[in-house]
């Protein structure tokens, strides 16, 4: 089984929620395509990644919000303005899916 | 109530991981304002078409279990748009915030490669399979070859005599079979066995010649000329490939684009939209069977 899954069940198992980002669709070039997961667990550590650099932050972010509120979020990872200096260097956009499973 | 589906359906995603029959999940990852469908609700749809769950709106139900054949023979995970009616949008027809997105998402066991033959080209492929994410399984006839040492990327290792060890071998869908033994009568044997099997692909090793006068043989031997014809042989794909490392990558090209579809150009030469695409302006991948 796949680390972000094999997680996410110690996780539930031992009660405490995680919350997994999945990239649901992506256009231009983006560093990982649909179906690529991460698990944030609640102190902010992960484990899988939708991508590194390009925007992962973001999605650690928005995965920290769903911790606090439990509202699942489609975060939108813009790759495309060069102007961000930011490591974005890949061109394409990313619709990630954030959510909280719970026990 | 909710709580109890998402429970049922995270256990059957980890069965289908762990070698159980392939799943295919359906979350609604957006939706327009006061509909009924909830963002975060899922729907587990199983290959026959059964399902747990409901997304919240049946029309939606509905639209999910029409698109779920297509996803599980992509295996892939994708977003469809679908509007209040129940039609399937592009994303580019898609006005945000006014139709529902919904992922899919194929959970399955990885894909296994099964390689005949532990020689040069054999022991490559290992490495790249794995690396690939597929489940690696490795045939051969000589123990020096066919052990754990030279393939620690292995998940199943079977030394014995191909016509034997390939007689009832498992072999699924899901499978893909390359047959690179040290001699083409070693590949003839193996063909002659995995040929007619389910494989999701099928490859041997050899020149043209060759490989011609083997598919004669199982033609003359009364071997479905079917499951003959739709064998990829000469393996590979064209790309000048002269050692077995790189014979490897030319093989597992091949196979990377019978399980994704796909036209083998280079990508600059590639104009046709590939994602964000509705699956009926989509070209269907001419290398699968």
């Amino acid at each position: 089984m796949n680390e972000v899954f094999r997680e996410l069940q110690v996780s539930l198992e031992a009660g405490t929620p995680a919350v997994v980002a999945t990239v649901a669709a992506t256009r231009g070039s983006t560093p990982r395509r649909a179906g690529a997961r991460m698990l944030v667990r609640a102190d902010g550590s992960s484990c899988g990644t939708i991508g590194g650099g390009c925007g992962e932050a973001e999605v650690i972010v928005a995965a920290m919000e769903a911790h606090e509120d439990g509202r699942p979020r489609l975060v939108r990872v813009d790759l495309t303005n060069p102007l961000d200096g930011d490591d974005k260097i890949c061109g394409g956009v990313m619709d990630v899916f954030v959510e909280r499973l719970a026990p | 109530m909710a709580q109890t589906a998402t429970a049922r359906i995270l256990a059957e995603v980890a069965a289908a991981l762990e070698g159980g029959p392939p799943v295919l999940v359906a979350t609604v990852i957006d939706a327009p304002a006061g509909a009924t469908a909830e963002v975060g609700a899922k729907m587990l749809v199983r290959p026959d078409g059964s399902s747990v769950g409901r997304l919240g709106d049946e029309i939606l139900d509905a639209a999910v279990l029409d698109e779920a054949p297509d996803v599980f023979r992509r295996h892939s995970v994708e977003t469809v748009y679908v509007d209040r009616s129940g039609q399937r949008l592009s994303r580019l027809d898609a006005a945000e915030g006014d139709v529902y997105q919904v992922m899919l998402e194929v959970h399955e066991r990885p894909a296994t490669l099964l390689i005949v033959g532990a020689g040069h080209v054999g022991k490559a492929l290992a490495i790249i399979g794995d690396m690939c994410g597929f489940s690696v399984e490795i045939i051969d006839d000589r123990p020096e070859f066919a052990n754990a040492e030279r393939f620690p990327e292995a998940d199943r290792i079977t030394c014995g005599r191909f016509d034997e060890v390939l007689d009832g071998y498992p072999i699924d869908s899901n499978t893909y079979v390359v047959c690179v033994t040290r001699g083409h009568k070693h590949d003839e044997t193996s063909l002659r066995l995995v040929a007619p099997s389910e494989a999701a692909y099928v490859g041997m090793i050899g020149s043209k010649r060759r490989v011609g006068a083997v598919l004669q043989h199982l033609i003359e031997d009364g071997i479905n000329p079917r499951a003959v014809e739709r064998v990829h042989t000469p393996i590979g794909l064209d790309i000048g490939a002269e050692t077995p490392e790189e014979i490897a990558v030319s093989i597992m090209a091949e196979i990377i684009r019978a399980r994704r579809g796909g036209s083998a150009l280079s990508m600059r030469e590639v104009v046709r939209p590939r994602r964000g695409v509705a699956p009926e302006d989509r070209e269907r991948p001419s290398a699968k069977l």
